[in-house]
């Protein structure tokens, strides 16, 4: 019989206190204050301007020590974001208070009772002065259930030392693009192509530009139609155009706008981010980057562009409610706002801070952008919108190779599927 | 025989060269992103034209990368120890020992590293937070171990197959006493199999992405490839390609230490092995 | 009488010898600390997650939840996106695997032969491996991307590989195989430092070329090891996730069944078919392993321990 030596008997011993010191030291690590102020934690995409901390701090104080508010930081995709809160508000998690969500989450999150809905004076304070798309986004079933924090649109960004004046429709700027061609120009039109929310996006905007609507006003059956196909023949005549970049069906925004910075291209559509980098990265190129409203589907007709941005809502499962809507009014209102505006880059939700002269000093294009705002259109309204994204950028992608009539057929079935959430997604 | 044997030399040389290229060339790019200004992140250049320590600065600016790190590092090597640990219990077990329900063991071993792991997230998630384990060291040590467990008892048990136990009692009809005969004799012919366990498993750990993601909140037990997805550009569109790539020299840095120490014991266990013959 | 002869006339009897009973013992209690681990941690979510896939659960609405029995299985059988998945999937599999042999094994005897620097080179090989592999990922995306990579500028102009599906499948393999050669090179590395010397350079006395003596002495005394790693390196190529997800997002048909899982899972919150995906994907490489085991002969370690 084998005899072991008395070293293996230490083992199982040293294995144990191994993973007491472990647990020791994660007691260590992770310092819980229980007692004193009530810490509201505010679950928010991750900011490194400092603009977001500032709002938790400044509330804070305000609050006059009734509450601290604790800003935790989600991963910098909107989907990462959109795990890490279902994951706990599925498991019926208290320590969500606050979080900001995108445009596109306040149907299905209330659908399935993660958020609270607001009513009363909170929800006057929290639709007063703001714009009506952004609180079209946070509104589910005739309920409010956000406060609208941020927006977002997409304006037309072109060189004016190639176009002399930009185009108002998208077949007229393909033609200059094809001119610019011909001319041995820079002449790429950036758009985002790839296989993702994005391209849904630009989906959308041609959709409502075109007088159409992807989902029938009850959000119970696919509506396509005429529009659809006009607008899925834009985006297949864009991606076999000689406008089209190569990796047009790779290109999230970031790949757009670096390529406008390359100098390779001539048009791009893309957020108002794109201004201050062109301005930091290209200083050569900056003086001639401007901006115009984004192309309609025909000439006499202005575009409805998709807005996006991010809505504030108040977790179901909060012990503190009253405190959480108070905390939240607080940083959405008009001074948190403008610090986001300048120092974060994200555009306001609130109509009057795009007349306020410390924005438009910044932001010169904040007429243009209001203007966007004011007509924009929202994306599909419904639990299942996350089905229907995927159905839509999945049967779209690659765009050069959409054949209108039979891509929107395919895809009036594909959205039915979504919205009964039956079957797999791809 | 002089040029024979500078033909063998360079040829190896040759080789060397290649084979460093090969795995390097990609880890240089990484390198070069990494010192690359904002403004000419997009050229393409293998070589930076413009070289800035920006990335670096920026990722050490808050304490949140630190952090990261030291999580990445304890939870690593503490869950690496106790694997190799209860492998090689278990592993010693099955190559040498006969019990009931060795295929059992196997057999589940194997089942649990099958199962994908994409499925098994959520419901740890749910236990962790009743058992308050979430979002601490432990929370991810446990899974980490309990993973790596079937790689470790596998590998550990086709290593220890392979050793001729018989000089274990050779050593002991010389004379030696147990531990002696186990330190001096068996010790070294298993440490290239615990080692490159070791590794194995460490670099397990320090890669994973999916349980670091869901099991952890706040800096105080996020790993760094959880914490790179934290990374934010200039605004919330732009990729941090500049930040991400300095991260991921300033981790590597701990594997190559780690990998040049233990490539040693590979090493010496190695042709300990070979020579006996 | 003795403990041994008690063995030898007991033979063939259920009773054990008193030196048997420890050995069972001590094997069991070796066994143990490793076994709870694994069986507490795991038995439940699997558990759980083979009883959500009998149901239909979307996590958006929870009060529908019911059983279903295996309509699930059924649903996801007959889509072809499994299908398109697991096409693409076996390909990615036998291809990377395959080519991670023969590279793993170049790189092994390079590690184990090396006249000098080999410090250097095994460290050089091992590093792919230990580079987190979303960034590596990143960094062959960034490369292979026109315009911006180095590696684009190499291909003909207006080329975008990432966005065609069978460039890109090649794309994922390359990135794959540098990834993870070093992982079947240390296997293999390993296997090799057990094989002989002696019998090898005898087979040289004997007037046997590098590759005879590769192909009739090393490669059938490292069969244990090369069955071992290639089993581990399978299984887990299978499951690719990673390298897809950065590089196309498993767009244009290049997802693989754990991205389908994933998707089906976390985006459309659907537990019930996100379950039945991941059982599926238990039982394909549940496969894979039994072929490995019972045809190839892996050494499984459960055999009876050989006394020499």
């Amino acid at each position: 019989m084998p005899r072991h030596p008395r070293s293996r008997r230490r083992l199982p011993a040293a294995a144990a206190a191994l993973v007491l010191a472990a647990a020791l030291l994660a007691g260590c690590g992770s310092g819980g204050g229980s007692g004193g102020t009530v810490v509201l934690n505010w679950y928010n995409f991750p900011d490194d301007s400092g603009a977001l901390q500032q709002a938790a701090d400044r509330c804070g104080q305000a609050s006059g020590g009734r509450y601290r508010i604790q800003y935790n930081k989600l991963p910098r995709t909107a989907d990462g974001q959109r795990q890490q809160l279902v994951r706990r508000l599925a498991a019926h998690d208290a320590g969500v208070d606050i979080m900001g969500l995108d445009v596109t989450w306040p149907a299905e999150f209330a659908e399935a009772g993660w958020i609270r809905e607001w009513t009363g004076a909170a929800k006057q304070q929290a639709t007063a002065d703001t714009l009506d798309a952004a609180v079209r986004t946070a509104t589910w079933q005739g309920k409010l259930y956000g406060a609208p924090y941020n927006s977002n649109t997409q304006l037309l960004w072109y060189r004016d030392d190639l176009v002399p004046t930009p185009p108002r429709s998208w077949a007229e700027m393909l033609a200059q693009a094809d001119a610019l061609a011909k001319a041995g120009k820079p002449h790429y039109v950036e758009i985002q192509g790839a296989q993702y929310e994005g391209l849904t996006v630009w989906f959308n905007t041609l959709v409502t530009s075109a007088g159409g609507s992807i989902l029938t006003p009850d959000a119970q059956a696919p509506s396509l139609g005429p529009p659809a196909v006009v607008a899925a023949g834009i985006m297949h005549d864009t991606a076999v155009s000689a406008a089209a970049d190569p990796s047009l069906p790779n290109q999230m925004e970031d790949e757009n706008r670096l390529a406008m910075e390359s100098g390779t291209a001539a048009f791009e559509l893309n957020y108002p981010f794109v201004y201050p980098s062109m301005k930091a990265n290209q200083p050569e190129l900056f003086p001639h980057f401007k901006w115009a409203p984004y192309p309609g589907v025909t000439a006499d007709r202005p575009a409805t562009v998709t807005i996006g941005g991010i809505d504030l809502a108040v977790g179901a499962y909060t012990r503190q409610s009253d405190l959480a809507f108070e905390a939240t009014l607080c940083l959405r209102d008009r001074e948190n706002q403008l610090t986001n505006a300048l120092e974060g880059g994200l555009p306001p939700s609130l109509r009057s801070l795009y007349q306020a002269a410390e924005l438009t000093e910044s932001y010169p294009f904040a007429a243009e952008v209001l203007a966007a705002l004011d007509t924009a259109s929202v994306r599909p309204q419904t639990p299942a919108y996350q089905n229907v994204s995927i159905a839509i950028s999945h049967t779209l992608s690659p765009p050069a190779s959409i054949r209108p009539e039979s891509t929107v057929a395919d895809l009036h079935g594909q959205i039915e599927d979504a919205l009964g959430s039956k079957g797999l997604i791809p | 025989m002089m040029s024979h044997r500078g033909r063998t030399l360079t040829g190896w040389g040759v080789v060397n060269l290649l084979v460093v290229l090969y795995a390097l060339f990609p880890v240089w790019w990484i390198v070069a992103l990494s010192f690359k200004d904002p403004s000419t992140l997009g050229d393409g250049d293998f070589i930076p034209r413009k070289w800035t320590w920006e990335n670096y600065r920026g990722i050490f600016q808050t304490s949140e990368f630190t952090r990261a790190l030291i999580n990445s590092i304890g939870i690593a090597v503490i869950a690496t120890t106790i694997a190799v640990v209860l492998g090689t219990m278990a592993a010693y077990a099955v190559a040498r020992l006969r019990f009931p329900g060795k295929r059992l063991l196997i057999g589940m071993s194997l089942l649990i590293a099958m199962f994908p792991p994409i499925s098994l997230v959520s419901p740890l998630f749910n236990i962790e937070r009743v058992l308050g384990i979430f979002d601490t060291w432990p929370g991810l040590i446990i899974p980490y171990m309990t993973f790596s467990l079937p790689l470790a008892i596998y590998t550990l048990s086709a290593f220890f197959r392979e050793i001729p136990w018989d000089l274990e009692k050779a050593a002991k009809v010389d004379g030696a006493t147990p531990a002696q005969a186990f330190r001096l004799v068996i010790a070294p012919l298993a440490a290239p199999g615990v080692f490159t366990t070791g590794i194995l498993v460490f670099i397990f750990c320090w890669n994973d992405f999916l349980f670091a993601i869901s099991l952890t909140s706040t800096t105080a037990a996020r790993t760094v490839p959880a914490a790179i997805a934290f990374f934010t550009g200039s605004s919330q569109f732009q990729q941090p390609t500049g930040s991400i790539a300095a991260a991921a020299v300033v981790i590597t840095v701990p594997i190559v230490i780690f990998v040049l120490l233990f490539q040693r014991r590979i090493v010496a266990g190695l042709t300990a092995g070979a020579v006996k013959g | 009488m003795s403990p041994s002869t008690k063995a030898a006339t007991g033979q063939g009897r259920a009773q054990l010898s008193e030196g048997a009973r420890q050995e069972r013992r001590l094997g069991l209690l070796l066994c143990a600390p490793a076994v709870i681990v694994m069986v507490a941690v795991t038995a439940y979510p699997i558990a759980y997650a083979v009883y959500l896939s009998l149901q239909r659960y979307d996590l958006r609405f929870p009060g529908q939840a019911h059983w279903v029995g295996l309509a699930n299985y059924g649903a996801v059988l007959s889509s072809p996106f499994w299908w398109q998945a697991l096409w693409v999937t076996v390909l990615i599999t036998v291809v990377s695997v395959a080519i991670e042999l023969v590279l793993g094994l170049a790189l092994a005897l390079v590690m184990h032969r090396a006249i000098f620097g080999r410090g250097a080179v095994r460290t050089a090989v091992l590093i792919p491996y230990g580079i987190v592999t979303v960034v590596a990922a990143y960094s062959w995306q960034y490369a292979w991307t026109p315009g911006t990579g180095y590696l684009a500028a190499l291909l003909p102009a207006g080329s975008a590989p990432l966005t065609d599906q069978w460039q890109a499948i090649g794309l994922i393999i390359l990135a794959e195989i540098w990834k993870t050669t070093p992982f079947m090179a240390l296997l293999l590395l390993a296997g090799l430092a057990l094989v002989p010397g002696e019998t090898v350079r005898a087979a040289m006395v004997d007037g046997a070329s590098f590759w005879q003596r590769l192909r009739l002495v090393i490669l059938p005394l490292m069969k244990p090891a090369i069955l071992v790693a290639l089993l581990f390196r399978t299984l887990d190529a299978f499951r690719i996730f990673d390298n897809i997800y950065v590089l196309t997002g498993g767009s244009n048909d290049t997802g693989s069944v754990s991205i389908l899982g994933y998707d089906n899972l976390f985006t459309a919150l659907n537990l019930g078919i996100g379950s039945a995906i991941s059982v599926l994907i238990f039982l394909c490489v549940a496969v894979i392993a039994f072929v490995f085991i019972k045809i190839f002969g892996a050494a499984a370690p459960g055999g009876e321990p050989e006394r020499r």
